[in-house]
């Protein structure tokens, strides 16, 4: 079970956009960090992903364990909300 | 056919959702009561007295269950159809680009039943370019996330699906092609093939490694992570200039590495570089990539050569950004009867009609493609003609 989910963006992000959708289509709460607005969160972001990208999409499940889901990847992120 | 069941769906004109569900409902021949909300504020009241005031629509009322804005299969379930039924359609369109948006606007409007698959963003290549400056109707450029938003909007309004999903390959089933997919397998009349592009990997030492950590290939979705850092851009043309340009916003200086002794990009946005970006952007034609290095963490520098002095070059970065090209989406392909190129494209006869009879592409996935989201969005309308010829059983013999 999914206890939240939160996901790093930037304004320009069109892959962003598109988890937006997703999840807002699988009916999915989830808190937005914009990092256009939140810059002192990059580190978060790349600490979290190990990447210097977005959308990275942390979902957190009711044990308290995190998946981390860098980039559009339905792949790995429709396996990870269920 | 189903004809026992009760079911009400409240909605709007404006709605997608809502659109989605009725053209479900109707395909299949199910009587229902159909309330628009925002022309029916009684009906609103209704709506909202059976969700506990939770406005939200499509919501549908089916032998007395609620829904609110179900998916397909949910939807499908409730009806008691078989779920099989609902993958089959008049035309699949695989890839959700210009071309296939395009397309969809076109066959929608003409009612044939149309499903665009897309597995990572639609609106495409288009949709992650920072701006537009040479697609017709809008004078001052205009946003590719704004393009691709408008463009999609503009193919549910008339009724197109898009799901989110990959299609693996394409079977010749007579009458049906055969699509397998991430979702099961989809069968349709026709196909549109509109998988466009996406830029072209170097093959360098450190590319690979230094992946998303300093290495990338979409400024609008990594750029942010590089202010007030040094970058190198590698390409010359129109992406590279433009994309360099939009970097500038985060930035604090770009070096741009072109292989070739000038640009292939545009004169006007070589022309705005000069003018308004110069004292943050260096150019360094005759110069090639050779390898990327990282501390192992991320990436210190680029090793390059200047051809004219045949000497090495480096140039101290933080990361990477790489335009060198496009190379078609079509890797699906390789194990359907479809023919390609040497390069890998898609090959079309003048119709638009690929080796697959009933099978057809458009935009940059098309051998011979010009590579421009105006000639895609035109092969997407042409292709829509053609598939609706095809639908009627017009037959044209195959002129290459």
């Amino acid at each position: 079970m999914v206890k939240n989910i939160t996901i790093f963006t930037t304004d320009s992000c069109a892959y962003c956009g598109m988890i937006k959708k997703y999840l807002r289509s699988k009916g999915h709460i989830y808190d937005e960090v914009n990092l256009d607005s939140n810059p002192e969160r990059h580190a978060e972001a790349q600490q979290l992903s190990g990447a210097r990208t977005v959308p990275v999409t942390v979902v957190t499940k009711h044990d308290d364990s995190r998946e981390i889901i860098v980039g559009f990847n339905l792949a790995k992120l429709a396996p990870a909300l269920s | 056919m189903q004809d026992k069941l009760e079911v009400v769906v409240y909605g709007a004109d404006w709605c997608p959702d809502c659109l989605r569900v009725k053209n479900i409902l109707e395909k299949h021949k199910i009587d229902y009561r159909y309330h628009d909300v925002d022309k029916d504020k009684k009906m609103e009241k209704e709506m909202l007295a059976l969700t506990d005031n939770h406005y939200t629509i499509p919501t549908l009322k089916i032998d007395g269950q609620i829904m609110q804005d179900p998916d397909n299969s949910v939807l499908l379930s409730a009806l008691k159809l078989p779920s099989d039924l609902l993958s089959t359609h008049e035309v699949i369109m695989i890839g959700g680009g210009p071309a296939s948006l395009a397309a969809a606007i076109y066959t929608t409007r003409e009612d044939i039943e149309t499903v665009i698959f897309e597995r990572g963003v639609v609106g495409g290549l288009a949709a992650v370019t920072d701006k537009i400056d040479n697609y017709p109707g809008f004078p001052d450029g205009i946003e590719g996330l704004t393009l691709a938003d408008n463009l999609q909007q503009q193919a549910q309004r008339f009724g197109a699906v898009i799901e989110l999903g990959e299609v693996n390959k394409i079977n010749d089933e007579g009458k049906y092609k055969r699509l397998e997919t991430s979702s099961g397998d989809y069968y349709a009349k026709a196909v549109l093939i509109a998988t466009g592009s996406d830029y072209k990997k170097i093959g360098v030492p450190g590319e690979k490694e230094y992946y998303a950590k300093g290495v990338h290939y979409c400024a609008t979705c990594d750029g942010a992570f590089y202010r007030d850092k040094r970058l190198v851009v590698v390409g010359g043309g129109n992406s590279a200039v433009q994309e360099a340009i939009f970097l500038t916003r985060f930035a604090s200086h770009i070096d741009i590495l072109v292989r070739g002794e000038s640009f292939r990009a545009s004169e006007v946005l070589q022309k705005e570089l000069e003018s308004k970006f110069k004292n943050k952007i260096s150019v360094h034609f005759n110069t090639t990539t050779d390898e990327i290095v990282g501390d192992g963490d991320q990436v210190v520098k680029v090793v390059g050569t200047d051809k004219v002095a045949n000497a090495k070059v480096e140039f101290p970065t933080d990361g990477v950004f790489v335009f060198v090209g496009l190379s078609p989406n079509s890797q699906f392909l390789k194990e359907s009867a479809i023919k390609l190129d040497e390069l890998g494209f898609v090959i079309t006869n003048n119709r638009l009609e690929t080796s697959m009879k009933g099978v057809f592409a458009a935009g940059d996935i098309r051998s011979g493609a010009t590579m421009q989201i105006a000639s895609a969005s035109g092969e997407g309308a042409t292709a829509a003609l053609m598939i609706r010829e095809y639908l009627e059983g017009k037959h044209h013999p195959v002129q290459n």
